[in-house]
C-alpha cells in the first residue's frame, strides 16, 4: 500500500486530502492506498471571517467547525502535532509518538501569528490575527473605546491576508462613525510599505480613499518594540508613535516542526518551486499554502489552487494519468473598503494587480464565499472553480 | 565592536511588495554600517527602495541597471538604538 500523508489541517491540506479521496477512491478502497491528514487542532477555523469578527461584532462560533466533520470518510484523520519530519528516511513522528512513513507527504502547516516575536507587543497590543477569540478581543476592546489615538501597526512581514491591514482601517472610519464618535477618534496606519497598499495598482485606488475619512497613513514603519508603559510604538530608527489602543498585525514565522526538522529556513518557511511546490531537492515532499517561502500572497486562495495542483500530481503520479500541472501564481484576495463596497487584488506570477475599482458585487462575491467556504473544503466545487481562476491572458511563467 | 557585513538579497522575478518585503526582513537584522544588495527585476524596485531611504535616513550608495534585472545597494546608517 502507498501511504499519502498530510501534515496540516487548514485550507491547504484539508481540501489536498479531499481531493485526493476523490481522485484516487477506486485505489483506496481497494487498499492499495491510504490518505492520513495529521493535524494538532481538532477545529477547523474560517479565518478571513476574524475580520468580521474583530469590526462587526460576529460571533466567533458560527465560524468554526470540527475538523474530522469536513473530511472524507476516505481520509484517516489523526488530530495530534507532528513533531518532526524525517524526510530522508520518509518518516514522520508524531506528538503522542506515532510513527508513520510515507511514500508521498504534503506540508501544509501554515503560518503563525507570534505577538512574541516583537518586544512589549504581546502585552501591549490585540490582534485579528491569532485566533478568532482574539479577534473578538478586538471587538472588546472598540465597544469600549470612546476617544484616542487608535493605532494599526503592521509589526512583519510577511503575514496572512496581505488586504488585511488595510481592510481593517476601512472597517475602524466605519465602525466609529456609525457609532458617532469618529471626531473623537484619531486613526493611524503603521505600514512597512511605501503606501497603504503593497500593490501601487491597488494603493493608487484605496489610499485617497483612506486620505479623505482622515485615516493617517505612515509609510515605510518598520517596528523595532513596543513601549507598553509609556504607550507608543517605535520604530528601528526611533520614530514614536503614541496610541490609546494599538491593533497589531502581528509578525508571522512558519510551523516549529519545519524548522525542527530542518526543512524550513530559520523563521521556519520552507523552501518550495513556485510552480509544483515540490520541496527543494525532493520529489515525494510538497510545501503549499503560507508554509511555503514562495514569494506570493499567505492567502486562503493560494492554498486552495496549489492544494489542487499537488493533489492533481500526487493522483497523476500515482495512476499513471496525465500530465503535471503547475501553479501559476494566481491570487485573488477580496478587500473591503466599507460602505458594503469591495475590490479583489487579482494577479499571478507575470501580472501584477490591475486597477479595480470597488463595487457592491465584488463585496457581495466576497461575503457569499463564507458560506461556500465549507463546501468548497469538500472539494465538490472545483469544477466552478477551475473556470472562475482559469488564466486566458497567459499561463504564468 | 562587530564587523560590518554585505548581504546579497535576491528578488529577481518577484513583483512588489516582494522585493521590499525581502529588503525589510534583511534590514531587520542588519547594524549601522552593513550593506545590502537587493536584486529585482521589478521596475518598482528602484523607486519604491529610493522613497524609503528617504524616509528611514538610510542610504543608497549605487544603483546599477544590469542585464535584466537592477542592483540596488543600501548602506545601514538610520538604525536607532
Amino acid at each position: 500500500m502507498k501511504h499519502v500523508v498530510v501534515v496540516g489541517g487548514g485550507t491547504g491540506g484539508t481540501l489536498l486530502a479531499n481531493l485526493l479521496a476523490s481522485k484516487l477512491r477506486g485505489e483506496i478502497d481497494s487498499g492499495k492506498i491510504g490518505v492520513t491528514l495529521v493535524s494538532d487542532n481538532p477545529h477547523h477555523v474560517f479565518q478571513p471571517a476574524n475580520l468580521e469578527i474583530a469590526f462587526h461584532g460576529a460571533q466567533p462560533q458560527k465560524y468554526i467547525r470540527k475538523q474530522n466533520t469536513l473530511l472524507s470518510r476516505r481520509v484517516q484523520f489523526l488530530s495530534e502535532g507532528v513533531e518532526k519530519i524525517n524526510i530522508a528516511d520518509r518518516h514522520l513522528i508524531t506528538s503522542s509518538g506515532n510513527e508513520l512513513d510515507y511514500d508521498y507527504l504534503v506540508i501544509a502547516t501554515g503560518s503563525v501569528a507570534d505577538p512574541s516575536l516583537t518586544p512589549g507587543l504581546a502585552e501591549a497590543s490585540v490582534n485579528f490575527h491569532t485566533s478568532p477569540w482574539d479577534a473578538a478581543k478586538v471587538w472588546q476592546a472598540l465597544s469600549t473605546f470612546e476617544r484616542g489615538k487608535v493605532v494599526l501597526v503592521i509589526a512583519g512581514v510577511p503575514h496572512k491576508c496581505p488586504p488585511a491591514p488595510t481592510e481593517a482601517m476601512f472597517l475602524l472610519d466605519e465602525y466609529f462613525r456609525k457609532r458617532g464618535t469618529r471626531d473623537r477618534v484619531e486613526l493611524t496606519f503603521l505600514t512597512p510599505y511605501p503606501h497603504a497598499y503593497p500593490a501601487k495598482t491597488i494603493a493608487d485606488i484605496v489610499q485617497p480613499m483612506l486620505e479623505e475619512r482622515g485615516v493617517n497613513i505612515i509609510p515605510f514603519f518598520s517596528i523595532d518594540q513596543v513601549d507598553a508603559a509609556g504607550k507608543k510604538v517605535v520604530s528601528l530608527e526611533g520614530e514614536e508613535v503614541p496610541y490609546d489602543l494599538l491593533i497589531a498585525v502581528p509578525p508571522h514565522r512558519g510551523a516549529r516542526v519545519a524548522v525542527v526538522s530542518e526543512i524550513g529556513d530559520k523563521d521556519g518557511w520552507i523552501p518550495a518551486d513556485k510552480h509544483y511546490m515540490t520541496v527543494n531537492g525532493y520529489d515525494d515532499v510538497y510545501a503549499i499554502g503560507d508554509a511555503t517561502n514562495i514569494p506570493i500572497s499567505k492567502s486562503g486562495v493560494v492554498a486552495h489552487l496549489q492544494a489542487g495542483i499537488v493533489a492533481h500530481n500526487i493522483a497523476s503520479s500515482i495512476t499513471g494519468a496525465d500530465g503535471k500541472q503547475k501553479y501559476n501564481g494566481r491570487i485573488n484576495c477580496p478587500l473591503e473598503v466599507g460602505g458594503g463596497k469591495a475590490l479583489f487584488v487579482s494577479g499571478t506570477y507575470t501580472r501584477p494587480p490591475k486597477h479595480m475599482q470597488p463595487t457592491r458585487m465584488r463585496y457581495l462575491m466576497k461575503k457569499s464565499f463564507a458560506s461556500l467556504y465549507w463546501l468548497m473544503l469538500k472539494g465538490s466545487l472545483e469544477p466552478i472553480f477551475n473556470i472562475y481562476f482559469r488564466e486566458k491572458e497567459e499561463n504564468g511563467s | 565592536m562587530s564587523q560590518s557585513v554585505r548581504k546579497v538579497i535576491d528578488s529577481r522575478g518577484s513583483f512588489c511588495p516582494g522585493p521590499l518585503t525581502d529588503l525589510f526582513k534583511a534590514y531587520r537584522e542588519a547594524k549601522n554600517g552593513d550593506v545590502l544588495e537587493l536584486l529585482a527585476t521589478d521596475p518598482a524596485a528602484k523607486s519604491d527602495v529610493q522613497a524609503w531611504a528617504r524616509k528611514t535616513g538610510n542610504v543608497i550608495e549605487q544603483i546599477v541597471e544590469e542585464q535584466g534585472y537592477i542592483r540596488i545597494v543600501v548602506r545601514v546608517t538610520a538604525k536607532g538604538g
